[in-house]
């Protein structure tokens, strides 16, 4: 039941906040509903630590891996309802650039992407996959300018043709299930795959066949290199916290769904093939994002190359494979999600005090931006891999895992890449921060629910940093129990 | 007693085709809101011409004379390689497709060397602009006959119209398919009317098969146009034989006769109406275009073929 | 009764090559509306292959889900893109980068790539391989569609296309996925479709032309 609430709330709480007429009743609205809905999550949560596996009917399904996701969504829901209250105030007034068509199609997204985590059969999967990429879309075009439409239009064309070829590799994988011999009713159920799995073992060429289309249909979600051009203008075009929430949510969201089928195919046949193809998308995006990152001159194009660098962090520590990579890999996806929330609450702060995004017109946010220079200090020190700060860990992990297997080529070639990022991080935020700020006026006060989500990042930054609390670690070794 | 169906299918061809040009301008007319002449008026424009004097141009060789009578004899003899009546033709041979696509060469080929040879400059524009149609329409034709061939199994225009008869009537294959479309497009390309050559135009830059003729007059001017509507009534016949045979008896009898020159009638007819309909809906091309035309048409045959390998 | 078996088996082994026609017409169509009429006769002729398997292997699930088919795909998307393409009211040409001769050479010369990159997998699928060749040369003809046309309508005609021969795959391999998720991608596809559609409007709306190929202001 629990499942079906989670599902419900933000559904309907997205028609009830469009029917709220006046702005501040949306706000109040959403900030109760988001409240209901993370106490939700937070109820699935438990009831998986306890019984392990929830089951709702045939197509609502979650288990430890699924829990791991839902504290990741949670949280960063919870950090972007708080940080949109005072981002609302920046929006320009149309038709459909409110207030409550904004919370209306955030709840939206939150209702898609929690259809799939919780999916227990691979075709409702794919059909929130699907979703995610409509429900987003009209978010990435908010504003309405030339930019944002064009982005808009370019995410949704290549996400879903992205996606039909990730339907095609899921029918593909159903069609080797059939063809083993598996009763065709249950055969896109994940859990009854991951127990048929061992006999599929004859279908090779057809399950390899499956997994290189999933990878490329899932991999453009996630923003993998070949796939990926219509990810910088995405995130930098839309609203800062919706690119909070696509950078810090969606991502996860689509790597979930090659996890899934990642396992299956590794019981299936091994993880030879499949791995290797995700260790060399996972190098490709990596070098190819550090390497533009250095000639970005837009703040949230720097920051959506740096999740397409950190993504092919993660499918490399998912190639590695094994206990450290895979504990690396997961516990990345945490971590960057928090720092590119923290990151990108920092951007909209800026802009909406230098009124661009360029950064060489950007100089002296010491000064004129105080606190929010903090936050972008600590979140770019975060994301490049600095020790006291949780990233730091994961990418640790995961390059031991390389070292463990004697990939030493792929270990120099990710070290390499990450100094390449520092360089040109340092380079950006240095530039930004120095020097005397342009003549400006007044700065607007900072709100108590702004300085709270940031803060809330940089603290959750900095304990799974320092010493990564012992439920967590649970939490993590449940999921990958899951996959393994 | 098939050797005399065979000529009289021949004589059909010969004498209805005047006809069918006719119906084709009857239908154009109409569809275009106009009343246009009567159906017969062809028949009334050879009589007038084969009673008019024959002018040659002063300059003129012997070629300008004889061409009109190397065409006539060219298309007639193309007109009887293709089965209407039953499942043969007054001349047949192995690899008679190929006689039937350079006998057609031939007559053009004529046409050609006399409207250069009547020494006006609308001769010669209208004598480069049918060479080049020709030769690119030629590969098509050839190829989609061969498609066809290698199909049915047989070199020869009446053994096919002999297979597709055995076959049964759904059986569509994308062989067919293809090769109609290429013949469909070759044939308008061929019978030079809308959109490659616009047979009712007055604008002599538009020309292409009219600058030719615009030398002759007389009876050799009547056998051009005579041989000009033996060939569209001869590739309507070649792409209801190829295509929809069906109709055409397999064993002779009046009843089986009837049948089938009814069918005949009816094919040739419903032909004639899209014919009408394709010339009124769609504008003439521009000379640049045309060999894009045929070069889809190229594409479709080569098509064709690669499908007959395919498909086995 | 055997007329219609019969009917139904010819159906089937000529359905191949209605769709390679149709493919071929789509790549020399000049003008959007004959694209969308071209769409919505192709999936016609899906309708009726769906339908000739239901009625074969005498299963029920067929028709529910060739009317589903034909009621979302031969009517619904259809009649969506033509409404866009009434609205913008714009020119109704197909521009196209490429002349309408290159582009039936391009797709002409896809079809036998098609059927090459097909072999391996007919024999151990043991499937129609026509029906499968089709398919692979829907998505690729589709795939060229979004690639060679400039305007931002005939890229969402060539995704649907694209999307048309992934399930021409699916229904040849496989005699069906379970209903539901059918449902659910169907109805994906037209959600998918209007958005579009409103996408294309706010183009219009916010750069005065609907030519995707003038989208170039956020590259690097």
């Amino acid at each position: 039941m629990t499942l079906w609430f989670s599902l419900l709330i933000p559904l309907l709480g997205a028609f009830a906040v469009l029917a709220c007429r006046q702005p501040r009743a949306a706000v109040r609205a959403a900030l109760g509903i988001g409240a209901l809905e993370v106490l939700t999550l937070g109820r699935a949560v438990w009831a998986i630590r306890a019984e392990g596996v929830l089951q709702s009917g045939r197509y609502l399904r979650a288990d430890g891996l699924t829990a791991f996701f839902l504290i990741n969504i949670g949280l960063i829901f919870t950090l972007v309802l708080a940080y949109s209250v005072g981002y609302l105030r920046h929006i320009p007034h149309g038709r459909f650039s409110s207030a409550r068509w904004f919370f209306a199609l955030v709840f939206l997204l939150l209702f898609t992407m929690l259809g799939v985590y919780l999916s227990a059969n691979l075709g409702m999967m794919w059909i929130a996959v699907e979703t995610t990429t409509l429900a987003s879309a009209l978010l990435v075009g908010f504003y309405n300018t030339e930019g944002a439409v064009e982005a808009g239009w370019k995410y949704l064309i290549l996400c879903t043709v992205g996606i039909a070829f990730a339907l095609f590799g899921t029918i593909t994988l159903y069609l080797a299930a059939i063809r083993s011999g598996m009763p065709a009713d249950n055969a896109l159920d994940w859990a009854a795959l991951m127990n048929w799995a061992p006999q599929m073992s004859g279908a090779r060429e057809l399950l390899k066949l499956a997994f290189v289309f999933v990878a490329v249909g899932y991999g453009t979600k996630i923003g993998f290199v070949p796939m990926h051009s219509w990810l910088p203008d995405a995130h930098a075009e839309a609203p800062s916290p919706v690119s909070a929430l696509l950078s810090a949510v969606l991502l996860n969201c689509a790597l979930y769904a090659l996890l899934r089928i990642d396992a299956i195919t590794a019981r299936a046949i091994g993880s030879g093939f499949s791995h290797t193809l995700l260790l060399a998308l996972g190098t490709l995006s990596v070098v190819v994002a550090a390497f533009l990152m250095v000639v970005q001159n837009d703040l949230k194009r720097l920051l959506a190359y740096s999740s397409i660098e950190h993504m092919g962090i993660v499918a490399i520590g998912v190639g590695l494979g094994g206990s450290l990579g895979l504990y690396g890999a997961l516990l990345h996806t945490f971590n960057h999600s928090l720092a590119k929330t923290l990151l990108f609450f920092t951007a909209g702060h800026v802009r909406e005090r230098f009124g661009t995004l360029r950064m060489d017109q950007i100089r002296g946010m010491v000064r004129s931006l105080p606190w929010t220079s903090v936050a972008l200090i600590i979140g770019s020190l975060a994301v490049v891999g600095m020790p006291p700060f949780g990233l730091f860990v994961s990418e640790f992990v995961i390059l031991t895992a390389a070292f463990t297997q004697a990939h030493y080529v792929l270990a120099i070639l990710l070290l390499a890449a990450i100094s390449v990022v520092f360089g040109a991080m340092l380079q950006h935020f240095q530039g930004m921060l120095c020097g005397e700020p342009p003549p400006m006026g007044a700065r607007a006060k900072a709100l108590f629910t702004d300085v709270a989500a940031m803060t809330a990042c940089a603290a959750c930054l900095l304990v799974l940093g320092l010493r990564i609390p012992v439920v967590f670690t649970n939490l993590l070794h449940g999921a990958m129990a899951v996959l393994q | 007693m098939t050797y005399a169906l065979n000529v009289l299918q021949l004589m059909l061809l010969l004498a209805a085709a005047p006809l069918v040009r006719g119906v084709v301008a009857c239908l154009k007319a109409r569809i275009q809101n106009r009343r246009g002449a009567s159906v017969w008026r062809p028949y009334a424009e050879l009589r007038k011409l084969f009673a008019k004097e024959d002018l040659v141009p002063p300059t003129a060789s012997p070629v300008f004379r004889f061409s009109p009578v190397v065409l006539f004899a060219a298309t007639v003899a193309a007109a009887a390689f293709i089965p209407v009546l039953n499942g043969s033709a007054l001349l047949g041979a192995t690899g008679d497709f190929i006689m039937l696509a350079y006998l057609l060469a031939l007559g053009r080929f004529f046409l050609i060397l006399g409207a250069m040879d009547g020494g006006s400059s609308f001769g010669g524009m209208g004598a480069s602009r049918e060479a080049l149609v020709s030769t690119l329409a030629e590969a098509p034709l050839l190829l989609g006959l061969t498609a066809v061939a290698i199909t049915a199994r047989t070199a020869t225009i009446a053994g096919i119209v002999r297979w597709t008869l055995a076959q049964q009537v759904f059986h569509l294959s994308a062989v067919h398919a293809l090769a109609l479309a290429a013949l469909a497009l070759v044939a308008i390309a061929e019978t030079g009317r809308v959109p490659v050559d616009n047979p009712a135009t007055h604008l002599e830059l538009t020309m292409i098969h009219e600058a030719m003729v615009l030398e002759y007059s007389g009876p050799s001017l009547a056998l051009i146009e005579w041989a000009g509507a033996i060939k569209l009534s001869a590739m309507m016949a070649l792409l209801i034989a190829l295509f929809v045979p069906w109709g055409i008896p397999v064993s002779l009898s009046a009843v089986g006769l009837g049948i089938a020159l009814t069918t005949f009638v009816l094919k040739m007819a419903a032909l004639a109406v899209s014919l009408a309909v394709l010339e009124s809906s769609v504008a003439k091309l521009r000379m640049y275009l045309v060999p894009d035309f045929l070069g889809m048409a190229c594409v479709l045959s080569i098509l064709a073929v690669i499908f007959t390998a395919l498909m086995r | 009764m055997g007329l219609i078996s019969l009917a139904a088996a010819k159906t089937l082994a000529s359905s191949a090559a209605f769709l390679f026609i149709t493919v071929l017409l789509m790549a020399a169509a000049k003008r959007t509306a004959t694209c969308i009429a071209l769409f919505s006769a192709q999936c016609a002729i899906i309708t009726a292959q769906i339908l000739a398997t239901a009625y074969l292997h005498r299963s029920g699930e067929g028709y529910l889900v060739a009317v589903l088919v034909f009621a979302v795909k031969v009517v619904g998307i259809p009649y969506a893109l033509l409404r866009v393409v009434r609205g913008l009211k714009t020119a109704g040409e197909v521009d196209t980068s490429t002349t309408p001769a290159q582009s039936v050479y391009i797709t002409a010369a896809l079809i036998p790539l098609a059927f090459v990159v097909v072999k391996p997998y007919v024999r151990a699928l043991a499937v129609d391989g026509q029906l499968l060749a089709a398919a692979v040369a829907l998505v690729l003809s589709g795939a060229f569609l979004m690639v060679s046309r400039k305007k931002a309508l005939m890229q969402v005609i060539g995704l649907v296309v694209l999307e048309n021969g992934i399930f021409v795959a699916a229904i040849t391999t496989t005699s069906g996925m379970p209903l539901v998720i059918e449902i659910g991608i169907f109805f994906d596809l037209l959600i998918g479709v209007l958005l579009m559609g409103v996408f294309v409007f706010r183009i219009r709306d916010t750069f005065e032309h609907v030519d995707v190929s003038k989208l170039r202001r956020l590259r690097g």
